[in-house]
């Protein structure tokens, strides 16, 4: 899952690029908010951290244009401001949740979580999906029971195709989901990630979880959802 | 309510105290007119019935030639005392009791008031010649005859009376009108005050608008005070919002502080680190706590600042210092930014003077010009620093070769937290409070200061304060401070 953030106070930023890097999220980072209007307009991102008062363009500004543009990703607003009213006024624009600072980090993750999670419509952290389990709070993965053991990249890859069922999933889409600015592009990584959860998700006697498309991409085996 | 006083009850009661004086003053002006004019025709018809009782005087054909009185044809008022007597006393005819004739000397009428049976007469004593046969050889005979004639004067006393009574009622009647229409008048002429009074009712704390009604406006004697309280209110309104304002920019300062620590420290114990880890957060902890601590103090400062002196007007002795030393310090102390910025302070002194703060203030309000200054110097530009006085006023000006000031910061350079563009980052502007108490400081030393863009580019900051004379005490400080540094 990849995240933006859009604040200019530079320490605040790394504190919670950092934070939501070490739970396993892509994060980007815009300083103001021209910059996080673009970013956010390429509608590559499962949630986006929105602070208020921005050099550039005001947050509120940058998330009218957002939603103006038909792009749904949800957004939590941070404020310094308390007032019921503007409150209201961010919910009505648009917003889908407010953190008022100082506010606290561990809330802050959970918030954003929450929000990716329902954005992809679900409403509990764990996911189930035929006979494999998935538990976003711990990120461990489960199959007929059995942990299996996963790398971070391989469950954040994992995490987002259980979130699309039956949908297929482009290398392009998962490097964009997955990755931020920081990382080296290259679709042969994901090649090679996808081989690898493939090999420890399998059970003797049972077609392989993910199937992979041609030229399309990959998704989650439709019989396997279904049952 | 006890001790409340009515303008509209004082002002009718006071025109009708008034009226009321007048009208007294025109009754007896009436009175005495009327009795004058009444006993004046009361006299002529006095005379004029006496003058035709002397023409009833006749003669009696007898041989002494004598007078007679002959009533016939003469009328005499109903209860009008009179006696007629000729030279010799004998009584020619009476009604009543008249008193004795005085010794009348002229033939012109005599006036008297007497009184007979307790009644009050006006008499008339009349002397007349009558000749009986004048045609004769010697002349005829010649009788004096004198008249006494009176008649009660209580109904001219009458006359009067009714006349002083119908000025009274009309005037009693006026009064009552005048009153009535005076109140109304009065409460009418007032109704812009009431007007204004509701207008002022209305506001609150919440609510500042104050329109004068106009009918306050146009009232001569109520338009100071509908424009002395419109301007008072705006005064209010506008000093309540930068209150306001001020305090939601420091709280807005504050939280932010406090988010960075906050999530700083959280970061570092989301799980286990290495003590390198532990010792670069520590770090960034103390970095972040230390800006805090920095915006805390800058805000104390100013609230400091702004609390009005304790000193003034109790007679200590206000605190002084020298500019010049204030200047020389922060130039010193704001040598490494200079040198990072490889930009060259030059200082000129004219002459030096004692200002009336105390010299941290005094260093502050340099030294936060100076780095202003500073910072908004491009690298390797230069910054000049002088100080002159003159008049009385000691001018300190610090000029860089930066972009200068926008339009639209002008009027909010000093204001706190302000940052040109109200979202500016914070990255480059420290607290937004340094110009703050720059201008703080100068208008506690009775000072100004204010920022204009140079001829030639760049903000000029120039501080007016005015100059204490050098005393010998402090001029012998400067010189052995000199001496010092000398050293």
């Amino acid at each position: 899952m990849r995240v933006l953030l859009v604040e200019d106070e530079r320490r605040l930023a790394e504190n919670i690029v950092a934070a939501l890097r070490e739970t396993g999220l892509a994060v980007d980072h815009a300083a103001d908010g021209e910059a996080g209007s673009h970013l956010a307009e390429q509608g590559v991102y499962d949630a986006i951290v929105l602070d208020l008062m921005l050099p550039a363009k005001s947050g509120q500004r940058v998330l009218q244009d957002l939603r103006r543009k038909r792009i749904h990703t949800p957004v939590l607003i941070l404020t310094a401001q308390e007032s019921k009213e503007s409150v209201v006024s961010l919910l009505n624009t648009g917003a889908d949740d407010y953190l008022s600072k100082p506010f606290d980090l561990g809330e802050l993750l959970a918030r954003i979580k929450a929000l990716i999670r329902r954005a992809k419509g679900t409403s509990t952290p764990v996911l189930v999906v035929s006979d494999l389990e998935l538990n976003t709070v711990q990120q461990t993965v489960r199959r007929r029971g059995q942990h299996v053991d996963l790398s971070p990249t391989e469950y954040r890859i994992l995490e987002y195709l259980i979130h699309r069922p039956r949908a297929v999933v482009s290398q392009q889409e998962l490097l964009e989901h997955l990755y931020d600015f920081d990382w080296e592009h290259h679709s042969n990584v994901i090649e090679a990630h996808i081989s690898n959860l493939r090999r420890k998700l399998n059970v003797a006697g049972t077609e392989p979880l993910i199937e992979t498309l041609r030229h399309r991409g990959y998704r989650l085996r439709e019989d396997s959802v279904a049952q | 309510m006890k001790g409340s006083v009515s303008i509209t009850r004082r002002l009718v009661i006071t025109v009708l105290v008034l009226e009321l004086l007048a009208a007294i003053a025109l009754i007896a002006a009436i009175t005495i007119h009327e009795r004058h004019v009444q006993f004046k025709t009361f006299d002529s018809s006095l005379i004029a019935s006496a003058e035709s009782l002397m023409g009833a005087v006749q003669d009696t054909e007898d041989e002494a030639d004598n007078v007679m009185l002959d009533m016939r044809g003469v009328h005499t008022a109903k209860d009008a005392v009179f006696r007629i007597y000729d030279e010799r006393g004998r009584v020619l005819g009476s009604a009543g009791e008249p008193p004795q004739p005085e010794m009348i000397a002229s033939a012109m009428p005599v006036f008297r008031d007497v009184n007979v049976n307790g009644r009050r007469y006006r008499f008339l004593f009349l002397r007349r010649l009558r000749i009986v046969d004048p045609g004769q050889p010697d002349g005829g005979v010649r009788h004096e005859i004198t008249i006494v004639y009176g008649t009660p004067v209580g109904h001219v006393w009458h006359e009067v009376l009714e006349a002083v009574r119908f000025f009274a009622i009309a005037t009693a009647l006026l009064l009552g009108v005048t009153a009535l229409l005076m109140a109304w008048l009065v409460r009418k002429g007032l109704s812009p005050i009431h007007e204004l009074a509701r207008e002022a009712e209305r506001i609150n704390s919440s609510d500042w608008r104050f329109n004068a009604p106009d009918s306050a406006k146009r009232t001569v004697e109520l338009k100071p005070l509908a424009a002395g309280l419109e301007a008072a209110l705006a005064r209010l309104q506008r000093s309540f919002e930068q209150q306001k304002r001020f305090t939601s920019d420091a709280a807005h300062e504050l939280k932010t502080d406090v988010a960075i620590v906050k999530s700083s420290l959280q970061l570092l114990s989301m799980r286990e680190r290495t003590l390198e880890e532990y010792d670069q957060g520590m770090t960034l902890v103390l970095k972040d706590l230390s800006r805090l601590e920095i915006t805390v103090q800058k805000m104390l400062t100013l609230a400091r600042l702004e609390q009005p002196s304790e000193n003034y007007g109790s007679g200590i002795s206000l605190p002084s210092c020298s500019l010049r030393d204030a200047i020389e310090d922060a130039v010193h102390q704001s040598n490494p930014l200079a040198e990072l910025k490889s930009v060259l302070v030059k200082v000129e002194f004219a002459s030096d003077a004692r200002v009336a703060t105390d010299s941290r203030d005094a260093l502050l309000l340099c030294s936060n010009i100076l780095l202003n200054a500073l910072e908004h110097s491009p690298e390797g530009a230069r910054v000049e620093v002088a100080a002159t006085v003159d008049h009385g006023t000691i001018r300190f000006t610090v000029r860089d070769h930066g972009n200068g000031i926008s339009d639209e910061d002008r009027d909010y350079l000093f204001e706190p937290f302000y940052r040109g563009d109200p979202s500016r980052s914070r990255k480059s502007g420290g607290t937004g409070l340094g110009l703050s108490i720059c201008k703080a400081i100068c208008d506690r030393a009775g000072g100004s200061i204010e920022i204009t863009n140079a001829a030639g580019g760049g903000a000029l900051v120039t501080v007016n304060l005015p100059a204490e004379p050098m005393t010998s005490h402090s001029l012998s400080a400067s010189v052995s401070s000199a001496s010092l540094k000398a050293d």
